[in-house]
């Protein structure tokens, strides 16, 4: 169920990929769910054990594949189930999003935030915040790039498969 | 004193084989020499032939545990080795530090931060001071254009591998770079720019700057400067330089402690 750009106040449609903890964050936007709190339908979801088994590399197959934005949502620190596990999800987040930067992909499209299972409306919060944010930097680049060279269409198409219609 | 009598001296005697060089057809190829063929070991050591000498360590000892050797390093090598033995993969107990200082030239092209090794036996010692020119001009440009940049460096990849074969640092049993989940088969150039991104944050807290990998690259893909950023984000929020400080491990090989993520 894409929206095309025109009914999207002129801005670009994204698509934003949540890596969400099973302890907390997952919870939280279960919440927000059956809370019937408000934010936007551009998010695909992925459940993790804890934030730290993201590792570096989905976050980048996810750019990879044309995804707009990515958060990564942990347990608060000191709440992480496995102890420590959020420590270095919040370690690799730096490193990534420096990368990110430096190779012209933009810092702004990904996020690391703090939710826990209480935190609803935290959630919805995030998400909204999340998403202007990403529409405001555009669709990715990487996606636009590759679909302006022809030479590289029919990767495209396969790599965006499961993404686009 | 030069490099090749303090191998004679101990030959036999401290250490049971020197990793060095042997000159063969015109140039020079590492060499494990014994007090048999100690005599043949080449005395100089050409800016052009740099090899991963602490991944022979590397193999060496896990060949022969225990085994005691003496290999010629310059200032890279030593850091190469200093971050290996961090991640339990030599053993400078047993090894016997050759140290070479690169000479001005070389040093000036090269760029790293310490174009010689804590002892110095041969050469003089001429100070470095890390390159960052690329990675300024590069932040200096808007992003478009720094990404039309990579994707058109990247493009030009033939997928050789040589920048993971011979980065001293890249010792994994299983490599993502060999995960079709993540970089497709048999295509070529691999899949941009993720092929090269997870080098570089696989090299966060590893990479020593030894610029083996940018000189393999049959393109000469500016990698250095990719993984000299890396560096500086990991320098920058973890106070953190691969290869230095040898009681200190990389932040990211370890979980840490509170303080660091608060
Ligand atoms: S400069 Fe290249 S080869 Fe040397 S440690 Fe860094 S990534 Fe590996
Ligand atoms: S050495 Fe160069 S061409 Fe070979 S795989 Fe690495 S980046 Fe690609
Ligand atoms: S269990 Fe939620 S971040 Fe580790």
């Amino acid at each position: 169920m894409s929206r095309k750009p025109e009914n999207n106040n002129g801005k670009d449609e994204v698509k934003i990929l949540a890596f969400l903890c099973n302890w907390c964050s997952y919870a939280g936007a279960d919440l927000a769910g059956v809370s019937r709190l408000q934010y936007p339908p551009n998010v695909v979801d992925i459940r993790v054990m804890c934030s730290g088994t993201i590792s570096p590399y989905h976050v980048l197959k996810a750019f990879q594949m044309g995804i707009d934005g990515v958060l990564i949502a942990g347990c608060h620190i000191g709440d992480c189930h496995y102890i420590k596990g959020n420590y270095m999800t919040y370690k690799r987040f730096q490193v990534i999003r420096d990368v990110l930067e430096f190779i012209g992909i933009g810092e702004d499209r990904l996020r690391l935030e703090w939710v826990s299972a209480a935190e609803g409306e935290k959630f919805a919060e995030v998400i909204r915040e999340f998403t202007g944010q990403v529409e405001q930097a555009g669709a990715s680049p990487l996606r636009t790039r590759w679909e302006e060279n022809p030479a590289n269409r029919e990767r495209i198409r396969k790599a965006f498969k499961p993404l686009l219609p | 004193m030069a490099i090749k009598d303090r191998a004679r001296d101990i030959i036999g005697k401290e250490v049971d084989g020197v990793l060095a060089f042997r000159p063969e057809g015109g140039s020079h190829v590492p060499h494990l020499f014994n007090a048999d063929d100690i005599d043949q070991m080449a005395g100089e050591y050409p800016a052009g032939e740099r090899y991963p000498v602490s991944s022979i360590v590397r193999r060496l000892q896990a060949a022969r545990p225990g085994v005691r050797l003496a290999v010629v390093v310059r200032g890279c090598d030593e850091r190469a080795l200093i971050e290996l033995e961090k991640q339990g993969q030599v053993d400078m107990e047993h090894l016997v530090l050759l140290g070479l200082a690169c000479d001005g030239e070389l040093a000036g092209t090269c760029g790293c931060a310490q174009p010689y090794p804590s002892e110095v036996v041969q050469g003089e010692k001429v100070e470095g001071g890390l390159d960052l020119g690329m990675v300024e001009k590069l932040e200096g440009l808007p992003p478009g254009e720094r990404l039309d940049y990579w994707l058109s460096r990247f493009a030009a990849c033939v997928k050789c591998f040589g920048c993971r074969n011979v980065c001293p640092l890249c010792y994994c049993k299983e490599c993502a770079l060999d995960e079709p989940g993540l970089v497709d088969h048999g295509e070529q150039p691999p899949l941009l720019p993720v092929f090269h991104l997870i080098r570089a944050v696989d090299m966060a807290g590893r990479c020593v700057d030894c610029g083996l990998c940018e000189e393999a690259c049959p393109i000469g893909i500016p990698l250095r400067t990719l993984y000299r950023k890396v560096g500086e984000v990991v320098e920058s929020h973890f106070e953190y330089r691969p290869g230095r400080s040898p009681d200190k491990k990389s932040p990211l090989s370890v979980l840490g402690t509170e303080e660091d993520v608060t």
